[in-house]
């Protein structure tokens, strides 16, 4: 049997290895100048978020495919790996990694939970990669992020104003936001009391430990508030949860939550009863834009998903951008970001119709399928349209649009 | 908010009487192996989703499919203990703790891999809650509350009347003398480990029932039970219902001078309480 033993040199060497690993890692793709081009998608395929990361991530593969069919950008093909967030920081932060590290991509796409985004976000400005999301948390692009950041989401304090109108529009005499700890929780709170006190209502919050399998205290302590309309903060597990034990509490007011937290599968598991009259919001695709049509083709649906439309922006972003900036690099995308979606440019709704006109010398105004996609100093898109469903006989029908 | 603690009594008892079932299976299982078997967490899981299949699937009634909740999590826990847990008792409790956490990996995961992620919930009519002087209590509830009472019964007739609970009694005592007497300590291990896991898969469907079950359902509940073994004394079953009480009473109490976002803080707060002056746990006899 060999003998193995340990020497200084060997001790040595071992170290030097282990210390340079990631830097030889990535020589392979810095080196690669004429191979493809490497964007990665790191979205939720399991986890909380699983129900949409699958078509989050085939809306960017499609718009590479689409791309690298038609030429390719910046004369390169395009190649794009897809990683799991798992909806939980500690797995995204590994594949962030992976895509770093390994793959050598110049754009991150897709993150959703707020917490992941948080969490990935600085392995990616202190790596000069490009990082969209469709996360919500204010906090986010207050990171000192050097641009690295772009959002497609409206942040959760824009969410928050239009629910709150809407709870106050609807007749609310005294509102009620009851939520787990998340990033966005005390600032929901915050910014809730204060539009409230403007129209002279009052609030009343609390704030839960998420991962419980009942509710029924805190029901009792936010019912006896008085609030007439509440405002959920969670997420789908504890929203099923907690309007299961609304409603057998007997709860008798109005209900409001976001309609990623109150989805199909909250539908499919609640009865109707308990869910009937419920209202829901999210920010809206742009539903007869050229490029809502552009990705309902891509996933072969009639009706897209926000964060699918707002995937499909990504990579569409990604793409304008290095081939406006001549520079496959993330530090490319983030000096030309603003470049192609915003401006005087010729208004276009996809990569392939931008391209030609880049190549040209011309200027492009990319307009998505969630929206204008114009982003302010910090990352954020100024404006969205949000849609407002009311639940009725256990199906979300629409209700309001902003 | 004071004006809430009838309410918050009744939803405490409700909580600590439902968590005695798992601790009581989790203590008896100390008690006669002599390690803490964290791999409950996925058992309880099991036995939420047996449960589920008995009540969903075959249309059994929640009666009937508690005997689900408690054969298939039993025998999965025997096989389970036979394969993974009892090669490693001889190197120590913590080694085959260890284990019992990786086992209650694999066992969930297991679930998921068949179940899936999605929440699930059991076919049940949805009533709205009673309201008896001003504190509300759902039917359901007073089921769960009713049946779980009866277990409790039933485990103490059986502990104390029955050959194998005087034998289960003797190994857990001193498993050397129990052997001089003729009693088989592996048998009577793997009996334990039957009626244990049958015990905490049958809390974790009572746990389950009025909500919704995920893989995640028993995990959830791992910190309360393990606090009611130890706040009761580890390898007591009248400590392990006592613990449960004062874990799930607390637990709603809290909330009265604390934010709910610390609840299972109080958990942890009553191990460190206990521990602290009385390391044996409130009926403990032995000091681990």
């Amino acid at each position: 049997m060999a003998k193995f033993s340990f020497t200084r040199r060997g001790v040595l060497a071992g170290m030097t290895a282990t210390i340079a690993a990631p830097y030889v890692l990535r020589v392979p793709a810095a080196l690669a100048q004429d191979g493809p081009i490497h964007l990665g998608s790191l979205t939720p395929l399991t986890g909380v978020g699983g129900n949409y990361g699958p078509s989050m991530r085939d809306a960017i593969a499609g718009v590479i495919d689409g791309v690298n069919a038609a030429g390719g950008v910046l004369d390169r093909q395009i190649a794009l790996t897809s990683e799991d967030t798992q909806t939980s920081p500690e797995a995204a932060i590994r594949a962030a990694r992976k895509l770093i590290d390994v793959d050598g991509v110049s754009a991150i796409m897709g993150t959703w939970a707020s917490s992941v985004t948080t969490a990935v976000a600085p392995l990616c400005w202190e790596n000069q990669t490009m990082l969209f999301c469709v996360s919500g948390a204010d906090s986010i692009t207050l990171l000192p992020h050097k641009g690295y950041i772009a959002r497609t989401q409206p942040n959760s304090k824009l969410q928050n104003d239009v629910a709150t109108k809407f709870m106050i529009d609807e007749g609310a005499t005294h509102l009620g936001w009851i939520g787990p700890q998340t990033p966005f929780a005390q600032g929901n709170i915050d910014n809730m009391t204060r539009i409230a006190s403007e129209a002279g209502l009052e609030v009343d919050s609390l704030i839960y430990e998420a991962d419980k399998s009942t509710y029924r205290s805190e029901v009792d302590t936010i019912m006896r508030s008085g609030a007439d309309f509440i405002l959920l903060g969670g997420y789908t597990a504890d929203s099923t949860v907690l309007l299961r034990d609304l409603w057998q509490a007997g709860y008798e007011g109005k209900i409001i939550g976001p309609a990623y937290a109150v989805n199909q599968t909250v539908l499919d598991a609640l009865p109707a009863e308990v869910l009937e009259g419920i209202f829901t919001w999210a920010p809206a695709p742009a539903i007869g834009s050229a490029a809502y049509a552009n990705v309902a083709k891509i996933l072969g649906v009639e009706v897209v998903d926000p964060y699918s439309a707002q995937c499909y922006d990504h990579a569409n972003l990604a793409i304008l951008a290095m081939a406006a900036g001549g520079s496959a690099s993330g530090e490319s995308i983030m000096e030309n970001l603003r470049t192609v979606s915003q401006g005087e440019g010729t208004e276009v709704s996809s990569a392939l119709e931008g391209l030609p006109i880049l190549a040209d010398g011309g200027a492009v105004n990319y307009t998505g399928a969630s929206g204008p996609c114009d982003f302010n100093e910090v990352g954020d898109i100024t404006g969205t349209q949000f849609l407002f469903q009311r639940i009725e006989d256990g199906a979300a029908v629409d209700f309001s649009r902003t | 908010m004071i004006d809430l603690l009838p309410q918050f009594l009744v939803n405490g008892i409700v909580m600590g009487t439902l968590l005695a079932i798992p601790a009581i299976g989790f203590t008896a299982m100390f008690a006669v192996l002599r390690f803490p078997n964290f791999s409950v967490a996925s058992h309880a899981t099991i036995g939420a989703f047996a449960g589920f299949a008995a009540n969903v699937g075959l249309g059994l009634p929640i009666e009937l499919s508690l005997v689900a909740a408690f054969i298939v999590p039993a025998i999965i826990g025997v096989a389970s203990d036979e394969v993974a847990l009892r090669p490693l008792r001889k190197h120590g409790a913590l080694t085959t703790a260890i284990a019992s956490i990786a086992l209650t990996i694999v066992l969930e995961n297991a679930v998921r891999f068949f179940y899936g992620n999605d929440l699930r919930g059991y076919d049940l009519p949805l009533v709205r809650d009673w309201r008896i002087l001003g504190v509300r209590i759902g039917p359901q509830q007073v089921e769960n509350f009713l049946l779980a009472v009866a277990i409790m019964v039933a485990v103490f007739l059986a502990l104390r009347y029955t050959r194998v609970g005087k034998s289960m009694r003797a190994v857990a005592d001193n498993p050397a003398l129990a052997e001089l007497k003729g009693i088989d300590p592996i048998l009577v291990g793997r009996l334990t480990v039957f009626f244990g896991m049958g015990l905490v898969g049958t809390g974790g469907m009572l746990l389950g029932v009025g909500t919704s079950i995920d893989p995640l359902t028993g995990f959830r509940f791992i910190l309360p039970i393990f606090a009611a073994a130890v706040v009761g004394g580890l390898g007591s079953i009248p400590g392990a219902v006592l613990g449960a009480m004062v874990v799930g009473i607390g637990e709603e109490l809290s909330l009265i001078v604390l934010s709910p976002s610390y609840r299972s803080a109080v958990g942890f707060f009553a191990i460190v309480l206990v521990l602290t002056f009385r390391p044996r746990g409130l009926l403990g006899e032995r000091e681990y």
